[in-house]
């Protein structure tokens, strides 16, 4: 440990932080070496003195975590080399520490060292002055590096974090992705060369495209990398009027005045993209199947194979819950009893709040679907049946172009383009992979309440593919490998878990005997 | 070994050859990204595939001469931009006294902004805050989604609930984690998902209804969504907080309190037509007399202009849903 060093940096660590060193390492370095009478070398020396410098000011960094915030011009790289390195912060309590600790074991003895920048006293009591002045204000004012370092601190992930969200890389297959071109005149080019028939783009032919590619270039390598929506011109088009508020789920393409677009990517594209996302998963079933970090997941979670959807239809609320057993994760999307006519039948809010979801998960997580007033009633719902509110989900809602909802009177003081989820828990489960994903899902608006797929593949890389899931209010199209869904809307039953079709028949049979009663009462 | 690359390339230098009549054949089928898978593979975050953040209004030319417009006139209407510097111990009283004594109101008052350490639910009900706004009124509450949710008791607060009715909720959303409003220190371990987002709450107090009301509140102007841009890292506070309270209500009294220190980094800065009350705002010139001479100059809503009641969205009569 380098004692000189550090009382070198105790001393002058506002000069160097300062321009115009500004924490500059080589210049740093420079300046030390001037004081503690190193002679100046070659140029080939220097270089290997300033990473030995370099070294010893890791050494202190790690002896004590944090007394420097270093920073370079690629922030964040893990291998910080010692030419672009700038020191941006100092804690010299820290060192101050490390030196008394040193001090009092009479290891080494700091040589005298000549403190920077000070010439004249009558300067100095000014300098000083002016220095206190900033010091009361950063004490009284949170302070940039303050909070830096403070926030650094805090985000500092367990290893677990890390190795988490890896898992959850090898785990979730490629799927296609092919960005969206935002370049209005490459919208314009392609208008007038598209052959447009029956609402849909057929092809871009390859001279024209060539030709467009003078006029507007680098349009033809674009087409070929990204998606593009082409305007699709009627006679009654006007151009004047923009978009169309319902683009392509508009009822009136034959007489709306509106603008309207249509999809094109090249087959060529889907395909080249088709075979890399193959290629990388083929890749990764081979690394996943050897997984050694299964944490929170069943032990053999890559040879498992994960049991096929089961359904049952039924009145939810009048449904045992008893039969279904526990559950890790509970989704529901129940129809708010709002001033709105969805196009399904509501419940009400009571209704709602009365069933016995306790039954289903003595610890696990609870992922509500809220509208406007329901949001309250949702947390006041979730605290009822014993969790506690830890995130409130976005998903922001896009159109065929991308672009977020903001037309069309979607809510009754504000337009809605998002709608939100709120996600309980109950208990404190220890087998959850937290924070693999954020709290947002950006996804097209499909039918009326559909929800978006993503939140399932959020929630088996939260839970694992194996752990027990429930859907409530689900229609056929919720249904998955995986999940078991209920709901009134669905399509008969599909039972594959022995002790649940047992349970389940019961439930059938005693609901029969007792129908059966009343009806002889009656 | 990977052939991916050339593919491409290939089915270029093929559909040359065939030269004339080559096309470039469109996909059989729509093709849908997953912007969730994408984060987990690349880390790029789902609000960056976001294509109209920097214009939400993109592709609708009357909504943007809409917007035009109101900026304008809610420019034209404005008192002049007043910051009250105090701390945050300071403002409860001060604000009794403002309410008390000055006999001052706002219709209205946006409270907290886009920081984890903030004083809301004291401010709040250490306040008569159903004072401090006029009927009817409008309050907006900014916080992380922890503060937010904690206002839920506000609710089962009977005096609270009867004045003030919760009308919607917003969001906004940093760009990146890199952003001066990346919600860092909102997540802590029990964090099931990572936190991106603050949340609003919208206020009404008074009656106002929405068809008939025009002349107080300019309703589905804005979204209770806005993503940041780049121009918003410039101030502590993202301008659009505050355009989507101008836009809604017509009402030129605005205030602004910002119950938390905000540093010295990214300074508070005060707006024509505000009064910003905060421990960091940049001007400290609030005079009450000065004040009322500016709205009485300016009044107290704006005027009704032909030219935006034609553009506004506005309730169909007697039809709704469709
Ligand atoms: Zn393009
Ligand atoms: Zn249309």
């Amino acid at each position: 440990m380098n004692m000189q060093l550090i009382t070198y940096l105790i001393e002058n660590h506002a000069a160097l932080l300062n321009p115009p060193i500004s924490g500059d390492l080589a210049n740093i370095y420079i300046l030390f070496a001037s004081t503690s009478k190193h002679e100046s070398a070659g140029m080939k020396q220097q270089e290997a003195k300033l990473a030995a410098f370099w070294k010893e000011l890791k050494d202190i960094a790690d002896l004590c975590p944090g007394c420097f915030i270093f920073a370079s011009t690629g922030y964040g790289s893990a291998a910080l080399s010692s030419r672009d390195v700038t020191v941006e912060y100092i804690d010299i309590q820290a060192l101050r520490m490390i030196r008394d600790s040193m001090i009092s074991t009479p290891a080494e003895v700091a040589r005298p060292v000549r403190p920077l920048g000070r010439e004249s006293s009558e300067e100095l009591a000014l300098s000083d002055r002016l220095l206190s002045v900033l010091d009361s204000d950063a004490a009284a004012t949170p302070n940039k590096r303050v909070l830096a370092k403070l926030e650094h601190f805090l985000s500092v992930k367990p290893a677990s974090y890390r190795l988490g969200h890896e898992r959850a890389q090898k785990f979730t297959p490629h799927s296609k992705f092919i960005p969206i071109c935002g370049n209005r005149s490459h919208t314009n080019a392609l208008a007038s060369i598209a052959s447009i028939a029956g609402n849909r783009v057929l092809s871009l032919d390859w001279n024209q495209l060539a030709g467009a590619d003078q006029s507007t270039p680098g349009l033809s390598r674009c087409v070929q990398s990204k998606i593009h929506h082409i305007p699709n011109l009627k006679p009654q088009t006007d151009k004047t009027l923009g978009d169309c508020s319902y683009l392509d789920t508009c009822h009136k393409l034959s007489t709306c005045r509106y603008m309207h677009y249509l999809q094109y990517v090249p087959e060529s594209l889907v395909q080249s993209v088709a075979a890399r996302s193959r290629e990388l998963n083929d890749a990764e079933s081979d690394s996943k199947s050897i997984c050694l970090y299964t944490r929170n997941l069943c032990c053999s979670v890559a040879s498992k194979s994960v049991l096929p959807a089961q359904w049952i239809q039924c009145d939810v609320r009048k449904f045992d819950f008893s039969v279904l057993g526990q559950f890790s994760v509970v989704v529901a999307d129940p129809a708010w009893n709002i001033r709105m006519n969805l196009p399904y039948g509501t419940c009400n809010d009571s209704e709602l709040t009365d069933l016995p979801l306790e039954l289903l998960q003595r610890e696990g997580v609870l992922f509500l679907w809220v509208t406007g007033r329901a949001i309250e009633v949702g947390k006041e719902s979730l605290r009822k049946w014993g969790y506690e509110v830890c995130n409130q989900i976005s998903w922001v809602k896009t159109n065929q172009l991308g672009r977020t909802i903001v037309t069309g009177r979607t809510g009754h003081w504000l337009n809605h383009s998002k709608e939100q989820l709120l996600v309980g828990l109950k208990g404190q489960p220890e087998w959850l992979n937290r924070q693999c994903d954020v709290d947002l899902i950006v996804s097209g608006s499909r039918e009326t309440s559909r929800k978006p797929d993503e939140l399932y593949e959020m929630i088996e890389r939260m839970v694992g593919p194996h752990a027990r899931k429930l859907e409530i209010f689900g229609r056929d199209h919720n249904t998955r490998p995986g999940w078991f869904t209920i709901g009134n809307q669905l399509t008969g039953d599909s039972l594959c878990e022995p002790d649940v079709q047992r349970k389940y028949r019961q439930f059938l049979h005693t609901q029969r005997t007792s129908y059966g009663c009343s009806s002889v009462a009656a | 070994m990977s052939h991916d690359r050339t593919a491409p390339k290939n089915s270029i230098e093929h559909s040359r050859k065939r030269k004339s009549n080559a096309s470039l054949k469109a996909a059989a089928h729509l093709h849908n990204n997953n912007y969730t898978d994408h984060y987990i593979h690349t880390g790029a975050l789902p609000q960056k595939n976001v294509r109209n953040t920097d214009n939400p209004v993109e592709g609708y030319p009357n909504l943007q001469k809409l917007f035009r417009l109101k900026e304008k006139q809610i420019a034209n209407h404005s008192s002049a931009p007043y910051g009250c510097r105090l701390d945050i111990d300071e403002m409860v009283p001060t604000l009794k006294n403002w309410i008390h004594n000055e006999k001052i109101v706002f219709d209205v008052v946006m409270i907290g902004c886009l920081t984890d350490n903030q004083f809301i639910y004291p401010l709040l009900t250490g306040l008569p805050i159903d004072k401090l706004i006029s009927k009817p009124g409008f309050l907006f509450i900014w916080g992380s989604a922890q503060k937010i949710n904690e206002l839920t008791r506000l609710l089962q607060n009977d005096g609270w609930a009867k004045k003030f009715r919760k009308s919607e909720e917003l969001v906004f959303i940093p760009i990146d984690k890199k952003s001066p409003f990346y919600p860092g220190l909102d997540n802590d371990d029990q964090v099931l998902f990572e936190k991106m987002q603050w949340h609003c709450w919208m206020c009404i107090t008074g009656t106002v209804r929405r068809a008939t009301d025009g002349h107080l509140i300019h309703c589905n102007v804005d979204t209770d969504l806005s993503i940041e841009t780049e121009s918003t890292r410039k101030s502590a506070i993202p301008s659009h907080l505050y355009k989507v309270a101008e836009n809604f209500s017509t009402a030129t009294r605005r205030l602004h309190i910002i119950p938390a220190r905000t540093g010295t980094e990214t300074p508070v800065k005060v707006r024509p037509g505000w009064v910003i009350m905060s421990p960091d705002v940049m001007l400290n010139n609030f005079d009450s007399k000065r004040y009322r001479e500016d709205i009485n100059k300016v009044g107290a809503h704006l005027p009704i202009r032909n030219e935006i009641e034609l553009l506004r969205p506005k309730s169909p009569v007697q039809k709704r849903n469709s």
